[in-house]
């Protein structure tokens, strides 16, 4: 038993055998099969098989059916809410508000320094003293009004509104008085509001009432 | 409530659907409808496995997860992929106990077989005997293959969700299985 060389029309028989063809593809190969001798063999001999390989052993349907459980519809599931849901929402949300931070930033940046002109004047310790035993912070104070000083203050003075040669008479009498006052003022800890040093007059009991 | 005009001939879905609304004669239709070709799948490929008790199980599982059955596949189809699983399952747990000497052929192809299936004693006529021998002495894929391709028409698409392949790789196992048997048959 040869195989035909044609081997689409050969895929085709067992489609053709259970009657799975449209009508011009089944046309089309009952032509080639009149021509071919081989396919012809072939398609008997799947005739054959299908024949010796549908005889099956008898099913008892009765037993079958009465292993089948009543069908139970399925339970509305609450989606449940776990901590790794809770960790990705914390992620995203610290991400969201870390980003939002560098563009504003970004976005601030030049036009506070365009707009208030900031200028930090650098205070020596000739002019403010020492720092009494308290390293200043690095950092300048910045502010859109007008320049206070607090006690929490750096050694370092910021001017807005413009460079100091920008100021009259009376508002550089004023932050002269501002920097002459510094040197009163005791270090606060910033952290707890708590006044490192005695500011102001305790009463004799030790209470600040 | 109103119900669906029932047809005559309900397909596989329709009757799917009235057995969920508590129709247990839908179940019937269905194990009467399918049953047979469930079982001669079985009762090829599943060689010294007990037919009936693989088939009850099939559509026992069958009708206990049909929700997650969403009709992509014919219901047949489905059918022989549960029954497929369950004859692997079987071969998997007789190798554990150590039982047969053919279970080395597990899911990969392996050695022929040489016996005769559980069929042979009711099969009387010589030319089957011989086709079903031929058959027997193919590897397991090409069995299933062959088996779906010839006995149940099934296409090759159809073939490649049952045995969980490709369609490209159904159509050379039925090829191959083709050749052997013609080769078996010419001796």
């Amino acid at each position: 038993m040869t195989d035909c060389t044609n081997g689409e029309m050969r895929d085709l028989l067992p489609d053709l055998l259970h009657g799975r063809l449209e009508a011009a593809e089944r046309a089309e190969v009952e032509s080639h099969l009149r021509s071919c001798e081989d396919c012809r063999e072939e398609l008997e001999l799947l005739r054959n098989m299908r024949s010796a390989l549908r005889r099956a052993p008898a099913v008892d349907v009765d037993s079958v059916v009465a292993g089948i459980t009543p069908y139970r519809a399925p339970l509305e599931r609450v989606p449940s809410r776990s901590w790794g849901g809770w960790r990705v929402a914390a992620a995203v949300t610290l991400l969201a508000a870390g980003g939002t931070s560098v563009v504003v930033a970004r976005h601030e940046g030049p036009a506070r320094e365009d707009s208030a002109r900031v200028v930090a004047l650098k205070t020596s310790d000739s002019v403010l003293g020492p720092a009494q035993g308290q390293a200043a912070p690095a950092q300048a104070a910045t502010t859109t009004g007008s320049p206070t000083v607090s006690a929490a203050a750096p050694r370092e003075l910021a001017l807005a509104g413009g460079t100091i040669g920008d100021l009259d008479d009376k508002e550089l009498s004023t932050l002269i008085d501002d920097i002459g006052s510094l040197d009163a003022v005791t270090p606060v800890d910033v952290d707890n509001g708590a006044a490192a040093g005695p500011i102001a007059p305790t009463s004799p009991s030790g209470t600040n009432n | 409530m109103t119900h669906p005009v029932l047809s005559d001939d309900p397909t596989d879905l329709e009757l799917v659907a009235r057995w969920k609304r508590g129709d247990q004669r839908a179940a019937t239709q269905l194990v009467e409808r399918h049953a047979d070709a469930v079982a001669r799948f079985v009762a090829t490929v599943g060689e010294r496995v007990d037919v009936d008790d693989v088939v009850q199980d099939t559509f026992a599982r069958a009708f206990a997860s049909l929700d997650s059955f969403r009709g992509d596949s014919s219901l047949r189809t489905w059918l022989f992929t549960i029954a497929r699983r369950l004859v692997l399952d079987r071969r998997r747990s007789e190798r554990r106990r150590g039982g047969g000497t053919r279970m080395h052929m597990e899911v990969q192809d392996a050695d022929a077989v040489t016996e005769y299936d559980a069929l042979d004693a009711v099969v009387a006529d010589e030319t089957e005997r011989r086709m079903r021998e031929a058959v027997a002495r193919l590897t397991p894929t090409q069995r299933e293959v062959f088996t779906l391709r010839v006995a149940e028409g099934l296409s090759y698409k159809e073939i490649a969700e049952a045995v969980d392949t490709t369609e490209g790789a159904a159509r050379v196992h039925y090829h191959n299985a083709m050749r052997a048997v013609k080769e078996f048959l010419d001796d």
